[in-house]
């Protein structure tokens, strides 16, 4: 009888889960549509709405401290806390956190949408604390309600469980219409498991009562029922009632197959949990060995990638210093190739410069040698007393330090004009005046050839142009047109406007000419003439250059025209606007 | 007419020797030669020159410069003023050219570089272009003198010392207690620039200075003035008479 009882025991810890799952199975489709559209006026509540959404999804921890967020505000509305209440009982109940669950669900005022569910809840919470009369309390007060009020509660269970209860009460009497009508039921539904159950249920009923016929007849449909499946548990039990019969009955060859088949379902229920545990180990294993392959595939993959990685980076990297090392080549080369060219321009301007200073040194030596030799015949004279050959011989002594002089003054504004020292300003010139001023230093010579000098230059004529750097043009203009003329000739300087904005100033000889190469060359930037020709009078070019460079910088143009024999035309272009700057 | 006076301010004296013996040759008076800044000065302030021409260098310093400045301080005292130099360094130049009206002379200059130099500075004072260096003026009027070019020279009359101007086509005629002379001017310039509270014109052809009326005689449309010439008062110009101040 005790063995009996412990197996009932076992049977109804076994049962009660299931009751309350099966209602679970249903939840999702009819109650939480009901939850949701009950809760909709709650949703404002950001900790509630939280809540109710971890709640549909089954995450209860989530859902426990939503809902302490929410009665921590401390909210007077009473279905809101309610509704709180409950979301915790179910969590704790589904944790199996009993008393926790009880004691929410008992918070809960009545009213509240789902008051059934909560004492159906209440009553599955006694059950399993094994407080019997409390969960039969709960139980009938849940049967009494309307089916509207149960909410999709099934009242077969809500019987099954009153049937439960009397039963641990043993009040089989009153167990016994509810055992048998829960079959019934079960028997319509063929849920097989559930029926062995109540099969159960009710055999032990008879039982308890010394019903021994009726109760074995329950005992052997469960026995036969749970041949059909494949749960070992139901297996166990019914063949555990069987042997407990048969061994009541003495029957104990036939306890004995039970007892045997008993024990048999028991080891199997062990190896399968045992085949089970192996197969999880293997699995486990096999997973381990995988991971391990896996992990060892990705180290190679990373090794691989890390290389891939390296040689591409330092490919980047040899191939960042070789552009900028042909960068750098390039620069090297541009570079080396400016030096090699301004180079090679020093050097022919240094050798300008060189051949300039032994032309000019030549010309200064001869000048001085000139003097040398008439002062010395100068004192002979001095001691003869010849007072005419005196004269001459001063004014050809003054005649080699003109030239002298004017060589000399053309080397030092060719110095200033290089180095930019000198005072500049373009300003309006009268270019009569500056012709007069200029050929007055002149007269002398002109007498002395017997040049007819003519200055036609119209008294209004002005050109803009710098005071002292027109004056050398124009100095050495007339000086050249002297030295280039026959004695008895004539130098006519005119102007001639050629252009609107500009004045020709023109310095016309009719002295030796020269031949076209020569004019081209004269007009020839940096070009110093050697003393090829006319060995007399040829002299350095340096008064045409520092002509050229003057007229250049008074933003003037300079032009010759000349026939060999007959004369020339140097023609000096000055701009007759201001200039800006 | 008078002489111009020129005051030299030059440190080399072999050149300001030069410099005298070519303006002594064209007439003008040297007032002095200054050697030195303090000099000048003095010279400047104890004569009355007419221009001055000065070195820009005096003993290696820049003080002819500041000669100019000096005497440009004053605005009634300035005279018009012509540098020499021997070098056209930018530097100096460009303080040099502060010292407006500008003008300069690069050493060594001949003769007419002098008097050009010497012309262009009076224009350029007076503010009256192309007189001395045109073909149509040569005169040139100040608050004091008029400067007329004779020949290759300047020469200066007192304005205070002529009696009338008598006008005919483009030239001037000139009379004073001394003399009696003819310059180029046109009538509409000498009228703009002379004094009108001393000049008056009382013809189409003749100005006179007031100062110098002798005599007024409406009926024969006759002045007399200092030395009893007789000018001609027409009746256009008659209002005149109201602006002078007469015994009644």
């Amino acid at each position: 009888m005790r063995f009996l009882v412990s197996i009932l025991l076992f049977l109804f810890v076994f049962l009660c889960p299931k009751k309350l799952f099966s209602q679970e199975v249903s939840r999702p489709t009819v109650f939480t549509k009901i939850l949701q559209k009950k809760t909709r006026d709650f949703m404002k509540e950001p900790a509630f709405a939280k809540a109710q959404t971890f709640y549909i999804d089954q995450q209860w921890d989530s859902t426990l401290v939503y809902t302490s967020k929410q009665l921590n505000l401390s909210t007077t509305e009473k279905e809101l806390t309610n509704f709180c209440h409950f979301f915790r009982g179910y969590a704790f109940n589904d944790k199996q956190i009993f008393k926790e669950a009880e004691k929410e669900f008992n918070l809960i005022s009545e009213g509240f949408a789902f008051y059934g569910q909560v004492k159906m809840y209440l009553g599955g919470i006694a059950l399993e604390l094994q407080q019997y009369e409390k969960a039969l309390g709960f139980f009938e007060e849940v049967d009494g309600f309307s089916a509207q009020e149960l909410l999709g509660i099934d009242k077969n269970y809500i019987e099954e469980n009153i049937g439960i209860c009397y039963l641990h009460l043993e009040k089989f009497d009153n167990a016994e219409p509810y055992l048998l009508k829960s079959i019934q039921y079960q028997e319509k539904k063929k849920d097989t498991l559930q029926l062995i159950g109540s099969y159960g249920n009710l055999a032990n009923s008879y039982y308890e009562q010394y019903r021994d016929a009726e109760a074995i007849v329950y005992f052997t449909k469960a026995y036969e029922l749970s041949k059909k499946v494949k749960d070992f548990n139901s297996k166990i039990v019914t063949a555990a009632n069987m042997a407990a019969i048969e061994k009541n009955r003495k029957d104990f060859s036939k306890a004995l197959t039970y007892q045997m088949e008993y024990g048999q379902w028991k080891d199997s229920l062990n190896n399968q949990a045992n085949i089970y545990k192996v197969a999880q180990l293997e699995k486990e294993f096999a997973v381990k060995q995988k991971q391990k392959q896996v992990s060892l595939l990705q180290a190679e993959n990373k090794i691989k990638v890390a290389e891939r990685n390296g040689l591409l980076y330092s490919a980047l990297v040899l191939l960042a210093l070789l552009g900028t090392g042909l960068y750098f080549y390039k620069e090297k080369i541009k570079s080396t190739k400016i030096i090699v060219a301004q180079k090679e321009d020093l050097d022919q301007l240094n050798a300008t410069k060189d051949k300039l200073f032994s032309i000019v040194s030549h010309d200064l030596r001869s000048s001085v040698n000139a003097l040398k030799t008439s002062n010395a015949n100068l004192i002979a004279t001095v001691a003869s007393k010849d007072t005419d050959k005196l004269n001459g011989l001063l004014h050809a002594n003054s005649g080699i330090v003109n030239g002298a002089y004017n060589l000399l003054d053309n080397l030092l504004n060719w110095a200033l004009l290089q180095t930019k020292q000198s005072y500049f300003e373009i300003t309006e010139q009268k270019l009569f005046f500056t012709v007069e001023h200029v050929a007055y230093n002149y007269q002398g010579l002109m007498q002395e050839k017997n040049i007819q000098f003519e200055n036609t230059v119209s008294k209004s004529a002005k050109v803009y142009a710098d005071q002292e750097s027109l004056k050398i043009i124009l100095r050495n203009l007339l000086d050249n047109a002297i030295k280039f003329s026959e004695p008895e000739r004539a130098i006519k300087i005119y102007t001639q406007n050629s252009h609107e904005d500009f004045c020709d100033l023109i310095i016309e000889d009719t002295g030796l000419g020269m031949k076209e190469s020569t004019r081209l060359e004269l007009l020839k930037d940096n070009a110093l003439l050697s003393k090829k020709e006319n060995e007399n009078i040829i002299g350095t070019g340096l008064g045409m250059q520092l002509c050229r460079s003057m007229i250049k910088k008074n933003k003037g143009a300079f032009s010759i025209e000349s026939e060999l024999g007959k004369g020339t035309k140097m023609i000096v272009s000055l701009s007759q606007i201001p200039l800006n700057g | 007419m008078d002489n111009i006076n020129v005051l030299i301010v030059e440190d080399t004296p072999a050149e300001s020797a030069a410099l005298v013996s070519v303006l002594e040759a064209s007439h003008y008076t040297i007032v002095g030669v200054a050697t030195t800044f303090k000099d000048a000065l003095y010279l400047f302030y104890n004569n009355k020159v007419d221009i001055a021409i000065v070195d820009i260098f005096l003993n290696g310093s820049p003080d002819g410069i500041s000669f100019a400045e000096t005497i440009n301080a004053v605005p009634n005292a300035s005279k018009p003023f012509v540098f020499l130099t021997s070098s056209t360094d930018r530097k100096i130049f460009e303080r040099a050219k502060l010292t407006q009206p500008f003008s300069y002379l690069l050493k060594p200059f001949n003769e007419l570089e002098i008097q050009y130099a010497i012309e262009m500075a009076v224009e350029k004072f007076y503010v009256q272009p192309d007189v001395f260096l045109g073909d149509e003026e040569d005169t040139i009027i100040s608050d004091d003198y008029l400067f007329i070019k004779k020949g290759k020279t300047l020469k200066k009359v007192q304005l205070s010392d002529i009696i009338y101007i008598e006008v005919e086509e483009k030239y001037c005629n000139i009379i004073t207690e001394k003399e009696k002379f003819v310059i180029l001017i046109s009538l509409t310039k000498i009228l703009k620039m002379l004094d009108s509270t001393l000049f008056c014109r009382t013809h189409r052809n003749y100005i006179v200075n007031t100062g110098k009326i002798l005599e007024i005689i409406p009926a024969d449309n006759l002045i007399i003035v200092s030395g009893n010439h007789k000018v001609t008062l027409s009746d256009t110009y008659k209002d005149f008479i109201k602006k002078i101040r007469t015994l009644k």
